[in-house]
Protein backbone atom coordinates (compact mmCIF):
# COMPACT_ATOMS: atom_id res chain seq x y z
CA UNK A 1 0.00 0.00 0.00
CA UNK A 2 1.33 3.34 -1.11
CA UNK A 3 0.37 6.36 1.22
CA UNK A 4 0.34 9.91 0.24
CA UNK A 5 -0.51 12.53 2.69
CA UNK A 6 -2.16 15.85 2.33
CA UNK A 7 -1.78 18.90 4.19
CA UNK A 8 -2.66 22.28 3.62
CA UNK A 9 0.84 23.73 3.70
CA UNK A 10 3.37 22.44 1.33
CA UNK A 11 6.09 19.96 2.64
CA UNK A 12 9.80 20.95 1.63
CA UNK A 13 9.59 17.55 0.46
CA UNK A 14 7.17 17.38 -2.11
CA UNK A 15 8.66 17.93 -5.36
CA UNK A 16 11.00 15.12 -4.64
CA UNK A 17 8.41 13.32 -3.88
CA UNK A 18 5.39 13.92 -5.76
CA UNK A 19 3.12 10.43 -5.35
CA UNK A 20 3.54 10.66 -1.45
CA UNK A 21 3.28 14.51 -0.89
CA UNK A 22 0.23 16.71 -1.96
CA UNK A 23 -0.86 19.95 -0.78
CA UNK A 24 -5.05 20.69 -0.64
CA UNK A 25 -6.82 23.83 0.40
CA UNK A 26 -8.51 22.80 3.29
CA UNK A 27 -10.75 26.04 3.83
CA UNK A 28 -11.96 24.85 0.24
CA UNK A 29 -13.18 21.15 0.31
CA UNK A 30 -14.33 21.04 -3.68
CA UNK A 31 -11.33 23.10 -4.39
CA UNK A 32 -9.45 20.24 -2.77
CA UNK A 33 -11.64 17.89 -4.18
CA UNK A 34 -10.25 19.30 -7.81
CA UNK A 35 -6.71 19.44 -6.90
CA UNK A 36 -6.95 15.97 -5.56
CA UNK A 37 -8.65 14.84 -8.82
CA UNK A 38 -5.83 16.30 -10.55
CA UNK A 39 -3.38 14.47 -8.35
CA UNK A 40 -5.10 11.18 -8.83
CA UNK A 41 -4.43 11.18 -12.79
CA UNK A 42 -1.03 10.73 -11.86
CA UNK A 43 -1.43 8.84 -9.07
CA UNK A 44 -4.85 6.78 -8.88
CA UNK A 45 -6.10 6.60 -5.39
CA UNK A 46 -8.23 4.19 -4.35
CA UNK A 47 -9.17 5.70 -0.58
CA UNK A 48 -9.72 8.76 1.34
CA UNK A 49 -9.33 9.50 5.50
CA UNK A 50 -9.82 12.69 6.86
CA UNK A 51 -8.14 13.02 10.25
CA UNK A 52 -9.88 15.77 12.16
CA UNK A 53 -12.95 18.18 11.96
CA UNK A 54 -12.41 19.66 8.80
CA UNK A 55 -10.21 17.55 6.86
CA UNK A 56 -13.31 14.88 7.16
CA UNK A 57 -15.32 17.30 5.49
CA UNK A 58 -12.22 17.62 2.42
CA UNK A 59 -12.05 14.12 2.38
CA UNK A 60 -16.29 13.91 1.99
CA UNK A 61 -15.27 16.16 -0.87
CA UNK A 62 -12.58 14.26 -2.30
CA UNK A 63 -14.95 10.92 -1.69
CA UNK A 64 -17.63 12.29 -4.05
CA UNK A 65 -15.89 13.70 -6.94
CA UNK A 66 -13.84 10.31 -7.10
CA UNK A 67 -16.52 7.66 -6.22
CA UNK A 68 -14.58 6.49 -3.50
CA UNK A 69 -15.72 4.84 0.00
CA UNK A 70 -16.64 7.78 2.04
CA UNK A 71 -19.79 9.85 3.62
CA UNK A 72 -21.64 12.42 1.41
CA UNK A 73 -20.21 16.43 2.26
CA UNK A 74 -23.97 16.92 3.27
CA UNK A 75 -23.78 14.32 5.64
CA UNK A 76 -19.66 15.44 6.86
CA UNK A 77 -20.71 19.19 7.17
CA UNK A 78 -24.02 18.14 9.37
CA UNK A 79 -21.86 16.08 11.47
CA UNK A 80 -19.09 19.34 11.92
CA UNK A 81 -21.77 22.21 12.80
CA UNK A 82 -22.46 21.41 16.42
CA UNK A 83 -26.10 23.15 15.61
CA UNK A 84 -26.72 21.69 12.29
CA UNK A 85 -25.99 18.39 14.07
CA UNK A 86 -28.59 18.56 16.90
CA UNK A 87 -31.03 20.09 14.38
CA UNK A 88 -30.29 17.01 12.57
CA UNK A 89 -30.62 14.83 16.03
CA UNK A 90 -33.64 16.51 17.13
CA UNK A 91 -35.50 15.69 14.28
CA UNK A 92 -34.81 12.18 14.41
CA UNK A 93 -35.95 11.82 17.76
CA UNK A 94 -31.91 11.55 19.18
CA UNK A 95 -32.42 12.80 22.83
CA UNK A 96 -30.08 15.78 22.72
CA UNK A 97 -29.74 18.67 25.34
CA UNK A 98 -32.55 21.46 25.02
CA UNK A 99 -30.65 23.99 22.44
CA UNK A 100 -31.02 27.49 20.98
CA UNK A 101 -28.08 29.66 18.90
CA UNK A 102 -27.87 33.38 19.28
CA UNK A 103 -25.74 35.85 17.49
CA UNK A 104 -22.30 36.47 19.13
CA UNK A 105 -23.33 40.36 18.77
CA UNK A 106 -26.20 39.51 21.12
CA UNK A 107 -26.35 41.39 24.39
CA UNK A 108 -25.94 38.66 26.97
CA UNK A 109 -27.35 40.33 29.71
CA UNK A 110 -30.84 40.59 27.94
CA UNK A 111 -30.39 37.15 26.85
CA UNK A 112 -29.07 35.61 30.41
CA UNK A 113 -32.60 36.19 31.94
CA UNK A 114 -34.37 34.22 29.81
CA UNK A 115 -32.21 30.66 29.90
CA UNK A 116 -32.89 27.51 31.57
CA UNK A 117 -29.85 27.08 34.05
CA UNK A 118 -27.74 25.06 34.60
CA UNK A 119 -26.93 25.68 31.18
CA UNK A 120 -23.71 25.08 29.00
CA UNK A 121 -22.45 28.05 26.24
CA UNK A 122 -20.35 26.08 23.07
CA UNK A 123 -18.52 27.85 20.31
CA UNK A 124 -19.84 26.05 17.33
CA UNK A 125 -17.11 24.62 15.56
CA UNK A 126 -14.01 24.46 17.93
CA UNK A 127 -12.21 21.38 18.71
CA UNK A 128 -11.36 19.73 22.49
CA UNK A 129 -14.04 21.68 24.45
CA UNK A 130 -12.26 24.84 23.74
CA UNK A 131 -14.68 27.59 25.09
CA UNK A 132 -17.38 25.31 25.99
CA UNK A 133 -18.47 26.96 29.40
CA UNK A 134 -21.00 26.07 32.15
CA UNK A 135 -23.45 28.89 33.33
CA UNK A 136 -25.17 28.37 36.41
CA UNK A 137 -27.18 31.75 36.80
CA UNK A 138 -27.71 35.00 34.28
CA UNK A 139 -24.22 36.46 35.50
CA UNK A 140 -22.53 33.58 34.74
CA UNK A 141 -23.80 33.29 31.56
CA UNK A 142 -22.92 36.96 30.97
CA UNK A 143 -19.09 35.70 31.76
CA UNK A 144 -19.15 32.76 29.59
CA UNK A 145 -20.29 34.67 26.85
CA UNK A 146 -17.72 37.60 27.24
CA UNK A 147 -15.19 35.09 27.50
CA UNK A 148 -16.60 32.76 24.33
CA UNK A 149 -16.66 36.32 22.61
CA UNK A 150 -12.71 37.03 23.15
CA UNK A 151 -12.21 33.74 22.38
CA UNK A 152 -13.72 33.59 19.03
CA UNK A 153 -12.40 36.88 18.15
CA UNK A 154 -9.17 35.56 18.31
CA UNK A 155 -6.52 35.39 15.08
CA UNK A 156 -7.25 31.36 14.72
CA UNK A 157 -11.17 31.35 14.16
CA UNK A 158 -11.14 33.42 10.83
CA UNK A 159 -11.53 29.64 9.18
CA UNK A 160 -14.62 28.99 10.69
CA UNK A 161 -16.14 32.30 8.89
CA UNK A 162 -20.24 32.64 10.00
CA UNK A 163 -19.75 29.45 12.68
CA UNK A 164 -17.15 31.37 14.38
CA UNK A 165 -20.05 33.79 15.01
CA UNK A 166 -22.48 32.10 16.71
CA UNK A 167 -23.21 30.64 20.37
CA UNK A 168 -24.57 27.53 21.15
CA UNK A 169 -26.38 27.37 24.32
CA UNK A 170 -27.91 24.26 25.31
CA UNK A 171 -29.03 22.68 28.91
CA UNK A 172 -26.58 21.11 31.64
CA UNK A 173 -27.29 17.33 31.63
CA UNK A 174 -26.06 15.91 34.75
CA UNK A 175 -24.52 12.41 34.28
CA UNK A 176 -21.75 9.97 33.83
CA UNK A 177 -20.17 10.56 30.45
CA UNK A 178 -19.10 8.05 28.23
CA UNK A 179 -17.14 8.41 24.68
CA UNK A 180 -18.09 5.95 22.03
CA UNK A 181 -15.83 5.11 19.00
CA UNK A 182 -17.17 3.07 15.93
CA UNK A 183 -16.74 2.19 12.39
CA UNK A 184 -19.82 2.99 9.98
CA UNK A 185 -19.97 0.30 7.07
CA UNK A 186 -22.81 0.84 4.59
CA UNK A 187 -24.59 3.03 7.92
CA UNK A 188 -24.63 -0.03 10.14
CA UNK A 189 -22.73 0.90 13.06
CA UNK A 190 -19.42 -1.56 14.84
CA UNK A 191 -18.50 -0.20 18.58
CA UNK A 192 -15.08 -0.32 18.78
CA UNK A 193 -14.70 0.76 22.41
CA UNK A 194 -16.76 2.22 24.77
CA UNK A 195 -14.59 4.55 27.11
CA UNK A 196 -15.92 5.82 30.54
CA UNK A 197 -14.73 9.23 31.79
CA UNK A 198 -14.53 8.66 35.07
CA UNK A 199 -13.54 12.43 36.51
CA UNK A 200 -17.26 13.87 36.63
CA UNK A 201 -16.97 16.52 33.56
CA UNK A 202 -19.25 19.29 35.71
CA UNK A 203 -18.09 22.33 34.55
CA UNK A 204 -17.50 24.84 34.90
CA UNK A 205 -15.01 23.53 32.13
CA UNK A 206 -14.98 20.40 30.22
CA UNK A 207 -10.94 19.50 29.35
CA UNK A 208 -11.12 15.91 29.56
CA UNK A 209 -8.88 13.94 31.91
CA UNK A 210 -8.95 10.20 31.42
CA UNK A 211 -10.50 7.73 29.19
CA UNK A 212 -10.74 3.76 30.24
CA UNK A 213 -12.53 0.95 28.32
CA UNK A 214 -14.25 -1.52 28.73
CA UNK A 215 -16.64 0.44 30.38
CA UNK A 216 -17.86 -0.43 33.37
CA UNK A 217 -21.50 0.76 33.18
CA UNK A 218 -24.17 -1.99 33.02
CA UNK A 219 -24.81 -4.10 29.90
CA UNK A 220 -28.01 -3.04 29.52
CA UNK A 221 -26.58 0.73 29.67
CA UNK A 222 -24.32 0.19 27.17
CA UNK A 223 -26.97 -1.10 24.55
CA UNK A 224 -28.57 2.03 25.07
CA UNK A 225 -25.21 3.80 24.28
CA UNK A 226 -24.78 2.04 21.21
CA UNK A 227 -28.61 2.20 19.73
CA UNK A 228 -28.28 5.99 20.58
CA UNK A 229 -25.14 6.16 18.21
CA UNK A 230 -26.45 4.16 15.64
CA UNK A 231 -29.84 6.25 15.55
CA UNK A 232 -27.61 9.30 15.41
CA UNK A 233 -25.68 8.41 12.68
CA UNK A 234 -28.61 7.64 10.53
CA UNK A 235 -29.76 10.88 11.22
CA UNK A 236 -26.99 12.85 10.24
CA UNK A 237 -26.81 10.27 6.93
CA UNK A 238 -23.38 9.08 8.10
CA UNK A 239 -22.46 6.13 6.29
CA UNK A 240 -18.99 5.07 6.16
CA UNK A 241 -16.02 5.62 8.66
CA UNK A 242 -15.13 6.63 11.99
CA UNK A 243 -17.20 8.01 14.70
CA UNK A 244 -16.19 9.64 18.19
CA UNK A 245 -19.68 10.70 20.20
CA UNK A 246 -20.11 11.81 23.37
CA UNK A 247 -22.70 10.65 25.48
CA UNK A 248 -24.33 11.39 29.11
CA UNK A 249 -26.40 8.25 30.46
CA UNK A 250 -28.84 9.33 33.64
CA UNK A 251 -32.23 8.66 34.61
CA UNK A 252 -33.86 9.75 31.79
CA UNK A 253 -32.06 8.07 29.21
CA UNK A 254 -28.82 8.40 26.86
CA UNK A 255 -28.34 12.36 26.07
CA UNK A 256 -26.01 12.63 22.77
CA UNK A 257 -23.25 15.49 23.57
CA UNK A 258 -21.17 15.42 21.05
CA UNK A 259 -20.76 13.80 17.80
CA UNK A 260 -17.73 13.76 14.95
CA UNK A 261 -17.60 12.00 11.82
CA UNK A 262 -13.93 11.15 12.50
CA UNK A 263 -11.72 8.86 14.64
CA UNK A 264 -10.63 9.41 18.36
CA UNK A 265 -8.37 12.58 18.81
CA UNK A 266 -4.72 11.95 17.60
CA UNK A 267 -2.44 10.26 19.70
CA UNK A 268 -5.72 8.46 22.21
CA UNK A 269 -6.10 6.53 19.67
CA UNK A 270 -3.05 4.26 21.12
CA UNK A 271 -5.48 3.10 23.53
CA UNK A 272 -7.05 1.07 20.96
CA UNK A 273 -5.68 -2.07 19.62
CA UNK A 274 -7.59 -5.05 17.75
CA UNK A 275 -7.94 -8.49 17.33
CA UNK A 276 -8.41 -9.41 13.78
CA UNK A 277 -9.85 -13.38 13.21
CA UNK A 278 -8.90 -15.13 10.19
CA UNK A 279 -5.61 -17.23 8.95
CA UNK A 280 -4.84 -14.35 6.43
CA UNK A 281 -4.75 -12.28 9.30
CA UNK A 282 -2.49 -14.34 11.78
CA UNK A 283 -0.04 -14.25 9.05
CA UNK A 284 0.15 -10.60 8.90
CA UNK A 285 1.10 -8.36 12.28
CA UNK A 286 0.09 -11.82 14.02
CA UNK A 287 -4.16 -10.52 13.75
CA UNK A 288 -3.12 -7.41 15.86
CA UNK A 289 -4.39 -4.04 14.09
CA UNK A 290 -4.19 -0.20 15.40
CA UNK A 291 -6.88 1.40 14.83
CA UNK A 292 -5.49 3.66 12.03
CA UNK A 293 -5.15 0.36 10.05
CA UNK A 294 -8.64 -0.68 10.21
CA UNK A 295 -9.72 2.64 9.12
CA UNK A 296 -7.37 2.76 6.41
CA UNK A 297 -8.13 -0.92 5.52
CA UNK A 298 -11.54 0.55 4.91
CA UNK A 299 -11.33 3.38 3.33
CA UNK A 300 -9.32 1.47 1.07
CA UNK A 301 -12.45 -0.39 0.20
CA UNK A 302 -11.69 -3.73 1.41
CA UNK A 303 -13.62 -5.77 3.05
CA UNK A 304 -12.80 -6.51 6.88
CA UNK A 305 -12.78 -9.81 8.73
CA UNK A 306 -14.40 -10.03 11.74
CA UNK A 307 -12.30 -8.12 14.73
CA UNK A 308 -12.81 -7.07 18.10
CA UNK A 309 -10.82 -4.70 20.66
CA UNK A 310 -8.27 -6.25 22.56
CA UNK A 311 -9.27 -8.48 25.66
CA UNK A 312 -7.81 -6.64 28.33
CA UNK A 313 -8.44 -3.08 29.83
CA UNK A 314 -6.95 -0.01 28.43
CA UNK A 315 -7.07 3.47 29.36
CA UNK A 316 -5.10 7.02 28.21
CA UNK A 317 -5.26 10.48 31.11
CA UNK A 318 -4.98 13.80 28.39
CA UNK A 319 -2.53 15.37 31.12
CA UNK A 320 -4.55 18.40 32.57
CA UNK A 321 -2.74 22.11 32.04
CA UNK A 322 -1.25 22.44 35.48
CA UNK A 323 -1.21 25.99 34.83
CA UNK A 324 -1.38 28.72 32.82
CA UNK A 325 2.74 29.59 31.57
CA UNK A 326 5.87 29.09 29.79
CA UNK A 327 7.02 25.30 30.15
CA UNK A 328 10.47 25.02 31.50
CA UNK A 329 10.65 20.92 32.22
CA UNK A 330 8.83 17.89 33.36
CA UNK A 331 10.10 16.01 36.29
CA UNK A 332 9.24 12.54 37.46
CA UNK A 333 9.29 11.33 33.95
CA UNK A 334 10.90 7.84 34.70
CA UNK A 335 8.99 7.14 37.51
CA UNK A 336 5.51 7.89 35.86
CA UNK A 337 6.81 5.42 33.61
CA UNK A 338 7.86 2.62 35.83
CA UNK A 339 4.29 2.42 37.45
CA UNK A 340 3.36 -0.98 37.28
CA UNK A 341 0.64 -1.03 34.33
CA UNK A 342 1.41 2.05 32.55
CA UNK A 343 2.88 1.47 28.63
CA UNK A 344 3.69 5.05 28.46
CA UNK A 345 3.84 8.42 29.25
CA UNK A 346 4.49 11.53 26.30
CA UNK A 347 4.90 14.91 26.88
CA UNK A 348 4.25 16.80 23.59
CA UNK A 349 4.21 20.19 24.73
CA UNK A 350 7.85 21.38 24.24
CA UNK A 351 9.92 23.67 26.42
CA UNK A 352 9.16 26.95 26.06
CA UNK A 353 5.33 25.98 25.04
CA UNK A 354 2.57 28.46 26.35
CA UNK A 355 0.31 26.56 28.31
CA UNK A 356 -3.34 27.69 28.25
CA UNK A 357 -5.79 25.73 30.58
CA UNK A 358 -9.22 25.80 29.48
CA UNK A 359 -11.48 27.40 28.27
CA UNK A 360 -9.38 29.45 26.24
CA UNK A 361 -6.98 26.60 25.47
CA UNK A 362 -7.23 23.31 23.58
CA UNK A 363 -3.99 21.79 23.81
CA UNK A 364 -2.80 18.82 26.71
CA UNK A 365 0.99 19.02 27.38
CA UNK A 366 0.77 15.16 27.24
CA UNK A 367 -0.79 11.75 27.25
CA UNK A 368 -0.16 8.66 29.48
CA UNK A 369 -1.32 5.21 28.59
CA UNK A 370 -2.06 2.37 30.39
CA UNK A 371 -3.21 -1.31 29.89
CA UNK A 372 -3.83 -4.27 32.17
CA UNK A 373 -6.90 -7.09 32.78
CA UNK A 374 -9.21 -4.83 34.84
CA UNK A 375 -10.51 -1.69 34.12
CA UNK A 376 -10.14 -0.31 37.58
CA UNK A 377 -6.48 -0.86 37.75
CA UNK A 378 -5.83 0.56 34.87
CA UNK A 379 -7.48 4.04 36.04
CA UNK A 380 -5.56 3.23 39.10
CA UNK A 381 -2.21 3.23 37.53
CA UNK A 382 -2.85 6.22 35.07
CA UNK A 383 -3.75 8.50 38.41
CA UNK A 384 -0.62 7.21 40.12
CA UNK A 385 1.45 7.95 36.82
CA UNK A 386 -0.14 11.52 36.95
CA UNK A 387 0.55 11.86 40.48
CA UNK A 388 4.70 11.63 40.06
CA UNK A 389 4.77 14.31 37.42
CA UNK A 390 5.81 17.31 37.78
CA UNK A 391 5.25 20.48 35.30
CA UNK A 392 7.65 23.40 36.12
CA UNK A 393 6.25 26.68 34.46
CA UNK A 394 7.61 29.86 34.65
CA UNK B 1 47.42 22.46 15.23
CA UNK B 2 48.11 21.85 19.03
CA UNK B 3 45.69 20.08 20.88
CA UNK B 4 44.93 22.82 22.85
CA UNK B 5 43.39 24.51 20.08
CA UNK B 6 40.87 21.63 18.67
CA UNK B 7 37.64 22.50 19.95
CA UNK B 8 35.30 19.51 20.92
CA UNK B 9 31.37 19.55 21.39
CA UNK B 10 29.59 16.81 22.78
CA UNK B 11 26.25 16.53 21.52
CA UNK B 12 24.12 13.67 24.05
CA UNK B 13 21.56 11.70 21.85
CA UNK B 14 20.20 9.74 24.67
CA UNK B 15 22.09 8.15 28.05
CA UNK B 16 23.91 5.38 25.52
CA UNK B 17 24.65 7.59 22.93
CA UNK B 18 26.85 11.07 22.11
CA UNK B 19 28.16 12.69 19.28
CA UNK B 20 31.29 14.69 20.13
CA UNK B 21 31.67 16.99 17.32
CA UNK B 22 35.81 18.25 16.42
CA UNK B 23 36.30 21.69 15.31
CA UNK B 24 38.74 20.09 12.47
CA UNK B 25 38.65 16.70 10.49
CA UNK B 26 39.30 13.50 12.81
CA UNK B 27 39.51 10.87 9.58
CA UNK B 28 38.46 10.88 5.89
CA UNK B 29 35.70 8.36 5.35
CA UNK B 30 34.13 6.28 8.55
CA UNK B 31 35.34 3.42 10.53
CA UNK B 32 33.63 1.86 13.20
CA UNK B 33 34.82 -0.29 16.11
CA UNK B 34 32.61 -2.28 18.77
CA UNK B 35 35.48 -3.57 20.74
CA UNK B 36 38.68 -2.96 22.04
CA UNK B 37 40.07 -5.60 19.93
CA UNK B 38 38.84 -4.00 16.23
CA UNK B 39 40.03 -0.69 18.13
CA UNK B 40 43.67 -1.78 18.28
CA UNK B 41 45.84 0.13 16.00
CA UNK B 42 43.62 3.39 16.26
CA UNK B 43 45.07 5.19 19.05
CA UNK B 44 41.75 7.55 19.32
CA UNK B 45 39.26 4.48 19.46
CA UNK B 46 42.07 2.06 21.57
CA UNK B 47 42.04 5.70 24.17
CA UNK B 48 38.27 5.56 24.43
CA UNK B 49 37.67 1.82 24.81
CA UNK B 50 40.22 2.35 27.27
CA UNK B 51 38.46 4.85 29.84
CA UNK B 52 37.77 3.35 32.67
CA UNK B 53 34.37 2.51 33.79
CA UNK B 54 32.61 4.26 31.03
CA UNK B 55 31.31 0.55 29.77
CA UNK B 56 31.96 2.00 25.96
CA UNK B 57 30.24 -0.58 22.94
CA UNK B 58 30.96 1.34 20.10
CA UNK B 59 32.95 4.19 18.50
CA UNK B 60 32.01 5.59 15.00
CA UNK B 61 34.59 8.37 13.52
CA UNK B 62 33.09 10.03 10.32
CA UNK B 63 34.78 13.11 9.17
CA UNK B 64 34.67 15.60 12.25
CA UNK B 65 32.54 13.11 14.45
CA UNK B 66 32.94 10.86 16.90
CA UNK B 67 30.12 8.81 17.86
CA UNK B 68 30.60 7.03 20.85
CA UNK B 69 27.93 4.18 22.87
CA UNK B 70 28.52 3.47 26.23
CA UNK B 71 26.76 0.91 28.87
CA UNK B 72 27.63 2.59 31.63
CA UNK B 73 25.43 4.63 34.33
CA UNK B 74 27.23 6.96 34.23
CA UNK B 75 25.90 10.21 32.39
CA UNK B 76 27.76 11.64 29.83
CA UNK B 77 28.46 15.34 31.65
CA UNK B 78 30.92 12.71 33.96
CA UNK B 79 32.58 10.45 31.03
CA UNK B 80 32.42 13.03 28.34
CA UNK B 81 35.61 14.80 29.63
CA UNK B 82 37.63 12.23 29.38
CA UNK B 83 36.37 11.14 25.75
CA UNK B 84 37.26 14.76 24.98
CA UNK B 85 40.69 14.14 26.02
CA UNK B 86 41.48 10.73 24.55
CA UNK B 87 40.34 12.39 21.32
CA UNK B 88 41.84 15.62 21.67
CA UNK B 89 45.42 13.89 22.15
CA UNK B 90 45.18 10.94 19.80
CA UNK B 91 44.57 13.88 17.05
CA UNK B 92 47.72 16.13 18.51
CA UNK B 93 49.93 12.77 18.58
CA UNK B 94 52.44 12.42 15.83
CA UNK B 95 50.73 8.80 14.62
CA UNK B 96 47.07 8.82 13.03
CA UNK B 97 44.73 8.90 15.25
CA UNK B 98 42.49 6.39 13.20
CA UNK B 99 43.95 3.95 11.30
CA UNK B 100 42.66 3.09 7.27
CA UNK B 101 40.11 0.72 7.26
CA UNK B 102 41.08 -3.02 6.42
CA UNK B 103 40.55 -3.83 3.02
CA UNK B 104 37.19 -5.69 2.74
CA UNK B 105 35.21 -8.27 0.56
CA UNK B 106 32.33 -7.34 -0.90
CA UNK B 107 28.64 -9.11 -0.54
CA UNK B 108 28.80 -12.28 -2.53
CA UNK B 109 25.57 -11.15 -5.01
CA UNK B 110 27.20 -7.59 -5.28
CA UNK B 111 25.00 -5.55 -3.33
CA UNK B 112 26.80 -3.69 -0.56
CA UNK B 113 25.34 -4.41 3.00
CA UNK B 114 28.04 -2.59 5.03
CA UNK B 115 26.94 -0.03 7.79
CA UNK B 116 29.94 1.71 7.20
CA UNK B 117 29.51 2.35 3.83
CA UNK B 118 25.99 2.62 4.05
CA UNK B 119 26.62 5.58 6.93
CA UNK B 120 28.75 7.36 3.73
CA UNK B 121 26.10 7.18 1.26
CA UNK B 122 23.44 8.20 3.35
CA UNK B 123 25.84 10.96 5.03
CA UNK B 124 26.32 12.44 1.02
CA UNK B 125 22.45 12.15 0.48
CA UNK B 126 21.38 13.80 3.66
CA UNK B 127 24.44 16.56 2.90
CA UNK B 128 23.46 17.31 -0.94
CA UNK B 129 19.65 16.49 -0.97
CA UNK B 130 17.79 16.31 2.41
CA UNK B 131 19.40 18.87 4.23
CA UNK B 132 18.99 21.76 1.63
CA UNK B 133 14.90 20.27 1.08
CA UNK B 134 14.31 20.50 5.62
CA UNK B 135 16.50 24.26 5.14
CA UNK B 136 13.92 25.50 3.73
CA UNK B 137 11.53 25.66 6.94
CA UNK B 138 14.83 26.60 9.38
CA UNK B 139 15.20 22.33 9.49
CA UNK B 140 17.88 20.02 9.57
CA UNK B 141 18.33 16.22 10.15
CA UNK B 142 21.83 15.11 11.65
CA UNK B 143 22.71 11.18 10.53
CA UNK B 144 23.64 10.02 14.06
CA UNK B 145 24.23 6.16 12.88
CA UNK B 146 23.69 2.89 10.69
CA UNK B 147 23.18 -0.09 12.21
CA UNK B 148 22.41 -3.33 10.66
CA UNK B 149 21.30 -0.85 7.59
CA UNK B 150 18.79 0.58 10.07
CA UNK B 151 19.12 4.52 9.70
CA UNK B 152 19.34 6.33 12.82
CA UNK B 153 19.09 10.29 12.66
CA UNK B 154 18.27 13.13 14.65
CA UNK B 155 16.07 16.18 13.73
CA UNK B 156 16.37 19.86 14.36
CA UNK B 157 15.88 23.47 14.22
CA UNK B 158 12.10 23.67 12.20
CA UNK B 159 11.78 19.73 12.45
CA UNK B 160 12.40 19.18 15.82
CA UNK B 161 8.73 18.95 17.49
CA UNK B 162 7.50 19.75 14.34
CA UNK B 163 3.61 18.94 14.34
CA UNK B 164 4.65 17.50 10.64
CA UNK B 165 7.76 15.72 11.92
CA UNK B 166 6.47 12.19 11.06
CA UNK B 167 5.35 12.78 7.59
CA UNK B 168 8.88 14.55 6.64
CA UNK B 169 10.39 11.25 8.21
CA UNK B 170 8.19 8.92 6.39
CA UNK B 171 6.95 10.47 3.16
CA UNK B 172 10.25 12.52 2.51
CA UNK B 173 13.22 11.26 4.37
CA UNK B 174 12.21 7.56 4.39
CA UNK B 175 10.89 7.74 0.67
CA UNK B 176 14.09 9.53 -0.48
CA UNK B 177 16.50 6.87 1.15
CA UNK B 178 14.47 3.58 -0.45
CA UNK B 179 14.49 5.32 -3.34
CA UNK B 180 18.10 5.89 -3.74
CA UNK B 181 19.64 3.49 -0.98
CA UNK B 182 17.70 0.71 -1.74
CA UNK B 183 20.53 -1.21 0.82
CA UNK B 184 18.38 0.65 3.47
CA UNK B 185 16.18 -1.50 5.98
CA UNK B 186 14.74 0.91 7.98
CA UNK B 187 14.65 4.65 9.82
CA UNK B 188 14.63 5.39 13.43
CA UNK B 189 14.13 9.12 14.51
CA UNK B 190 16.10 9.56 18.30
CA UNK B 191 14.91 13.31 18.44
CA UNK B 192 13.52 14.62 21.64
CA UNK B 193 10.64 16.66 19.78
CA UNK B 194 9.61 17.25 23.28
CA UNK B 195 12.91 19.91 23.10
CA UNK B 196 11.94 21.85 19.54
CA UNK B 197 11.78 24.97 20.58
CA UNK B 198 10.90 26.56 17.14
CA UNK B 199 8.69 23.80 15.55
CA UNK B 200 7.78 24.69 11.75
CA UNK B 201 4.25 23.41 12.37
CA UNK B 202 3.00 23.27 16.10
CA UNK B 203 1.90 20.06 17.52
CA UNK B 204 -1.67 19.03 16.85
CA UNK B 205 -4.22 19.48 19.85
CA UNK B 206 -4.51 16.17 21.27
Amino acid sequence: MTLSVASERPSTFEQAQPSGLLTLDFSDPERAATQAQRFAREYPLNGVLGVDDDTVVVAAAIAERLGLRGNTVMAALRARDKYEQRVGLERAGVRVPRFAVHPVSVAPAQLGPTIRYPAVLKPLRLAASRGVIRANGPEEFVAAWERIRAILSGPDIVPCGEAGQRILVEDFVPGPEVAVDGLLRRGLLQVLAIFDKPDPLEGPFFEETIYVTPSRLPREVQNHVERAVQAATRALGLAEGAVHVELRCNRAGVWLIELAARPIGGRCSSALRFELQGKREEGRGKGKATLEEILIRHAMGETLPAFRREAQGSGVMMIPVPAKGVLREVRGLEEARAVPLVSGVEITAHKGDRLVPWPEGARYPGFIFARGAEPEAVEAALRAAHARLDFILE
Amino acid sequence: MASAEIRITAEPVDNTRCKFVVSQPVYAGIRRFQSPDEAKGSPLAEAIFGIAGADITEVVVSSNIVTVSKQGPAPWTAVGRSIGAAIRNSIGAAADAVAPKPARQDAPDGEDLDDDVLYERVAQLFESRVNPMVARHGGSVELIDVQDRVVMLRMGGGCQGCGMADVTLRQGIEAMLHEHLPGVAGIVDVTDHSAGSNPYFSAAKK
